[in-house]
């Protein structure tokens, strides 16, 4: 799946020059020097204003004069634009309720399923059937869906119109912590591409923490679920896709696998 | 008939080389073992061991409230359940929460709530489940520690860590992290939490008999034997990404060294 180049437009934060390796923990002072720097993501100034303090498990990382934190842990909160994998658990004539790992189950309405005018004979008293039933999906169906709108207040609406976008019908799922996603693509999709090349396996990551994956047999997909959740737990050490390719490597000399 | 044991307290609560009845000083904490990330299940987790009380925390959130009228339209909510196993006291403890369990839930709630952006969650409820499997005195401090090392390792955005521990006075002597015993026999009992990114504290309770001037050497007490606990947190908490770097380190510099030879 040639979905490199959307993932490449993620977040490279990882992988930035300037990230450290300093592990920092909630309440840790991480700057007193407020005149050149600023609190950026995951930090807050102090009641003070003289001290920049974390407000979350992670890494320092200094950006121009931001100082950010980037969490190693935490939960998914969906953004207009991402991708997730959806899980349908529940419809109605109306809508599909879908699970996408955030605090809130996502609506999916029946007429951001079916394009417009793209069906033969899109007129007439069908055609409206269909754009206003929901008997396209059924409970249980896993979606690669796209996320429309999203805030703090309302319900994430999603929609499955696009490319790449649509339901899985074969392959495997599986999730690690959302934060630990931008490691997984790795700098530029370093990771994924070298994933994909080694393994000859389709995977798809979204930014809820699931990941598709499809490959020619089972030893490779067990591969490559093994490595992914290697790739997570070390998350925070640098030169992690070398240490991967040459892990994968062994790894298919050791059980004798192309 | 019912077997019934009376409570029997020892009269002195010092040993005649002037340390307690467990061999400590007068500030001295019980030894603490803690670890994060017990739970596979939760989103958060934490263990924690202090002298006898043994204390598992798992956290769950932000997610839906039920029942659903509980949730503010405004704020996130924040939920802690504290549950004393049967097993956990010498008597059997009634499974069912009574009215110290409730007021003690509430306690840690409120000395928790301070520290976390609720008001970015609205509609929301996050959820603390603090099961104390073994009692033994302090249980209330004990809990709102690893409550909030839960709540870190969930990765929840949270303003700094809180810390607790009890100060006490026994047979006329101010001492810190009271046990089972001395907590029973001594003469008063003080619970004090801290939020350590103001420095502000964020639970006192008080029960017993004392002078009110000895109040600012209690604190005086506590506050050095809070910073040793929040050291303590600090460290487990980064020392479960550690371990994980000074393994990959080895095999780093253990493939050098074989390149090498």
């Amino acid at each position: 799946m040639e979905n490199d180049k959307d993932q490449t437009e993620e977040l490279d934060e990882f992988e930035d020059e300037e990230t450290t390796r300093d592990l920092v923990v909630p309440g840790e002072v991480l700057t007193e020097d407020t005149k050149n720097f600023l609190p950026g993501r995951g930090t807050i100034l102090n009641k003070e204003r003289d001290k920049i303090i974390s407000l979350s498990i992670g890494l320092k990382q200094i950006k121009k004069n931001y100082i950010n934190v980037i969490p190693l842990r935490g939960f998914y909160t969906p953004r207009p634009g991402d991708k997730a994998i959806a899980l349908v658990v529940d419809k109605n004539p109306v809508k599909y309720k879908c699970d996408i790992n955030a605090k809130d189950y996502a609506q999916l309405k029946p007429k951001n399923t079916v394009r417009k005018g793209r069906i033969r004979g899109g007129r007439g008293k069908d055609f409206e059937q269909e754009r206003l039933s929901t008997d396209k999906f059924d409970i249980g169906d896993i979606l690669v869906v796209k996320i429309l709108s999203a805030d703090r207040l309302n319900k994430p609406e999603l929609t499955t119109i696009g490319k790449y976008l649509g339901k899985k019908s074969n392959g495997i799922v599986i999730s690690i912590d959302p934060p630990k996603i931008p490691r997984v693509i790795g700098r530029s999709g370093s990771m994924i591409k070298m994933l994909k090349n080694l393994t000859n396996c389709n995977i798809f990551v979204t930014q809820n923490g699931r990941i598709w994956l499809k490959g020619e047999d089972l030893a490779h997909e067990r591969l490559v679920i093994e490595s992914i959740y290697k790739i997570a737990s070390e998350a925070h050490i640098v030169g992690l896709t070398d240490r991967m390719q040459e892990f994968i490597i062994k790894e298919k000399e050791k059980r004798g696998i192309k | 008939m019912p077997l019934i044991i009376k409570d029997e307290y020892p009269e002195v609560l010092f040993r005649e080389d002037g340390k307690r009845l467990d061999g400590r000083e007068k500030n001295e904490l019980r030894p603490i073992k803690m670890e994060v990330g017990v739970i596979k299940n939760a989103d958060g987790s934490a263990y924690l061991e202090w002298g006898d009380n043994k204390i598992f925390a798992a956290v769950y959130g932000p997610r839906e409230v039920h029942p659903h009228h509980l949730a503010k339209p405004d704020r996130g909510i924040l939920r802690v359940f504290y549950r004393m196993a049967t097993f956990s006291v010498f008597d059997r403890k009634r499974p069912a929460p009574g009215r110290r369990e409730k007021e003690i839930s509430m306690i840690i709630s409120d000395c928790i709530e301070p520290i976390l952006f609720l008001e970015l969650y609205p509609g929301t409820s996050f959820e603390v489940f603090i099961e104390v499997i073994n009692a033994d005195g302090g249980t209330r401090c004990a809990s709102t520690t690893v409550a909030a090392l839960a709540l870190a390792d969930a990765g929840i955005p949270m303003k700094s860590l809180v810390s607790a521990v009890a100060v006490g006075k026994i047979d006329g002597k101010i001492v810190v992290d009271l046990s089972g015993i001395e907590d029973k026999a001594g003469e008063a009992d003080l619970p004090c939490a801290i939020t350590w990114y103001n420095k502000e504290i964020s639970l006192l309770q008080f029960d017993g008999d004392m002078d009110l001037n000895e109040m600012s050497e209690f604190l005086d007490l506590a506050k050095d034997a809070l910073g040793r606990i929040h050291q303590i947190q600090l460290e487990v908490l980064k020392s479960k990404f550690l371990t994980i770097q000074e393994k990959s380190d080895e095999i780093i510099v253990n493939k050098e060294n074989q390149g090498e030879s």
